[in-house]
């Protein structure tokens, strides 16, 4: 009898020793003799590059430990909800610029407004404009720029010569005649991919186009800059301009004779051209956007945020104001690709000494974030569908934009 | 020693009982108190942003269009699937047990196999054997003189295609279940019948069928449960694209609860979706205890 009761007490010591190393996990434990433990949650399918900048910030602070957990993009809304839910997470914690209004209205990101100023070097003027704008929410400061990427032009240089363009186009007319004369090379050729699932595609362009988008929180997509825009997009897949359902990628319509010689992507196909291929070096470039009213771009990337439920904040800010360091941008550029929002960074002539990255770098200083409301997620997924409509089934885009318009004022008083 | 104690039967299913409790009936309730309020994410970080809204979600729910589409779209997996799946695990169950040889015995694992197989290598692969351009499908209807097909483009091939793929994965488990039934009829029934005379196909018709009703009616129902939440392949493979062509109810609860944290309304689509299940399910057991009686 007595030897089961204590088996009974220790499994319930056990079960309850799991229970709370199950709650303690990724919070933060502040350990004694003033040392402390930072977590951390980098985005990215690895946590080393983000290791490596930990081991070089404890050696400059031996009272820190940090500890760092690599969150997959993929899944890492998911993670994210968990810990809004349970009020456990990170300290310190890598935040796509699209989720921030979404996690900042939920009150998961901590207000930085007041503790900015004791950090210099987190100035506003150091980092591109468009990234403030990103860490902005409701008057406050919830954030550090820290990566940042925008939408470039990528098109072959010789096919475009072949139809008697010696440059990149630089309007919208100019773009749309380069796609016509690129289409009528012959069969199975196009003029420019353009990515109708990229949630961003027409409200980049709409905002080109002197849109709106959202004003004073009353959605603007029934106006006709709006309208216009989508007609425009919508003539490139209605004419054969722009593929639909294609099924191939970059690497098999870019090379070669260039099926689809243009397409809108981000910094991160420059490495991709040059890897996968390496056979059209020299016969490729990238280029601003064309302009209509401007060529603003889309800005995306990510920031980094203080978790509101943390109890570390202050050492919080100071790693935070580490990897933000320039020659740390670059440290971090170097290992992952991710392109710094710190402009001093662009200096360097990793940077400003390639003539792509330039491209990248001058378009950045022209690019802003998708409207920072909570929904917008949603609004966007449902614009993905609606042009779906337009452009696949000849939805009528008066009628569809109406539709949309009030889908997402309702989405907007909510 | 006194006889067994009252209290026994109560000590050997508690357990079940507490993890049944404390895991699935808990949370069906806070879900369904879920469905009755606005919660989004705000309120998931403090509870006290919750509104009450009663039974709002349900009529937006019900009167949302791509949640009625989706309705209907799991209407034609279930209508489609499901005799497929039970014809088809039912056949190749038959056609193995039916050979006596080691190759049979191979073909039986060969035949599992895609349901041990992970759901996203799996889409993978299909989603290269569909692919418009450069799919080995397309190709081959190609070089026979045939049109391409828009096997994932198209709303209603589309819809087809992931039937298709998963009749493919859901054979090899169902098979096993026929396979176990079949082996358990008694050998004596056909000895009589083919003394009698009876060809193969009456006592396929006559024995087997019969003698294996209870596994058909299992196999049913659970298809019939499975289906209705049909998710992980359009999930993996089309996201519930082109033109909301293939999403499915489930889908739609999952996009709406974790891509828009709409909570609330997520939570009361589930349960339109849970009260069809039941329903549907109730249905078919009376019919078999209905056919049980004649």
């Amino acid at each position: 009898m007595k030897t089961k009761t204590a088996s009974a007490a220790i499994a319930a010591v056990m079960l309850a020793g799991t229970a709370l190393a199950g709650c303690s996990s990724g919070g933060s434990d502040s350990a004694d003799g003033g040392k402390v433990t930072l977590s951390v949650w980098a985005m990215g399918d690895s946590s080393k590059p983000m290791e490596q900048m930990a081991a070089a910030y404890a050696k400059e602070n031996p009272n820190v430990t940090v500890k760092v957990q690599a969150i997959p993009w993929g899944s890492a809304h998911d993670k994210l909800l968990t810990a809004v839910a349970s009020k456990k997470g990170p300290d310190v914690l890598q935040m796509g610029t699209t989720w921030m209004p979404e996690f900042a209205a939920a009150g998961a990101l901590a207000d930085l407004t007041a503790d900015l100023g004791s950090y210099p070097e987190l100035a506003a003027d150091h980092f591109f404009k468009g990234t403030v704008t990103s860490t902005q929410f409701d008057g406050k400061t919830v954030g550090v720029p820290w990566l940042a990427e925008t939408r470039v032009l990528f098109y072959r240089t010789d096919v475009l010569k072949s139809v008697g363009y010696d440059q990149a186009p630089k309007t919208w007319d100019e773009l749309l005649d380069a796609s016509k004369k690129l289409t009528e090379r012959g069969k199975d050729k196009y003029g420019i991919g353009l990515d109708p699932k990229e949630p961003t595609l027409s409200f980049m362009f709409a905002r080109q186009n002197g849109a709106k988008l959202i004003e004073d929180n009353k959605a603007q997509f029934d106006q006709p800059q709006y309208r216009d825009t989508v007609a425009y997009l919508d003539s490139f897949f209605k004419n054969g301009y722009a593929p639909i359902d294609l099924g191939l990628d970059t690497s098999q319509t870019f090379g070669g004779d260039g099926m689809v010689p243009m397409f809108i992507s981000g910094p991160w196909m420059i490495k991709t051209i040059k890897d996968q291929i390496p056979e059209i070096d020299g016969k490729w470039a990238t280029a601003v956007l064309p302009s209509k009213e401007n060529n603003m771009s889309s800005l995306g990337g990510s920031n980094l945020t203080v978790f509101n439920f943390t109890d570390h904040k202050a050492e919080a800010m100071k790693f935070i104001s580490f990897l933000s360091k320039p020659e740390n941008q670059l440290e971090w550029m170097k290992q992952t690709g991710e392109l710094p929002a710190n402009m001093k960074a662009w200096e360097d002539p990793q940077l400003s000494g390639d003539p792509n990255m330039s491209v990248v770098g001058e378009q950045l200083k022209n690019a802003e974030p998708m409207p920072l409301v909570k929904a917008w997620d949603n609004i966007s997924q449902n614009f993905v569908k609606t042009f779906e409509q337009i452009y696949r089934a000849n939805g009528n885009i008066d009628a569809q934009l109406k539709d949309f318009n009030a889908q997402s004022q309702q989405l907007l008083d909510k | 020693m006194k006889g067994p104690s009252r209290a026994a039967p109560y000590v050997f299913i508690g357990p079940t009982l507490i993890l049944l409790a404390v895991f699935s009936l808990l949370p069906i309730l806070v879900a369904v108190y879920i469905s009755l309020t606005d919660m989004d994410l705000a309120g998931l970080a403090n509870y006290s942003s919750i509104k009450f809204v009663g039974l709002q979600n349900y009529a937006d729910v019900l009167g949302d269009p791509v949640f009625l589409l989706a309705l209907r779209n799991t209407l034609f997996y279930v209508v489609i699937g499901v005799p497929l799946v039970i014809a088809c695990s039912l056949g190749a169950a038959l056609l193995i047990n039916f050979g006596r040889s080691r190759a049979f015995k191979v073909f039986r694992v060969v035949y599992y196999l895609p349901s041990v197989t992970n759901v996203v290598a799996v889409a993978v692969v299909w989603s290269y054997l569909y692919n418009p351009g450069i799919g080995l499908f397309n190709y081959v209807l190609t070089s026979l003189g045939f049109d391409k097909v828009a096997w994932l483009t198209d709303p209603t091939i589309a819809k087809l295609s992931l039937i298709l793929l998963a009749l493919w994965r859901s054979i090899g488990l169902n098979m096993i279940i026929f396979i176990a039934a079949l082996q358990g009829i008694d050998r004596s029934y056909y000895e009589a019948a083919q003394l009698d005379g009876a060809s193969n196909w009456q006592q396929l018709t006559r024995i087997t069928i019969p003698m294996m009703r209870f596994a058909i009616f299992f196999v049913s129902v659970t298809t019939m449960i499975g289906w209705l939440q049909f998710f992980e392949e359009p999930f993996v493979m089309t996201q519930g694209g082109p033109l909301n062509g293939t999403v499915s109810a489930s889908l739609f609860i999952y996009q709406n609860g974790f891509q828009f944290s709409n909570f609330g309304y997520a939570a009361a689509g589930s349960f339109v979706l849970f009260f069809i299940i039941i329903a549907v399910t109730l249905l078919q057991l009376r019919l078999q205890r209905k056919q049980a009686e004649e």
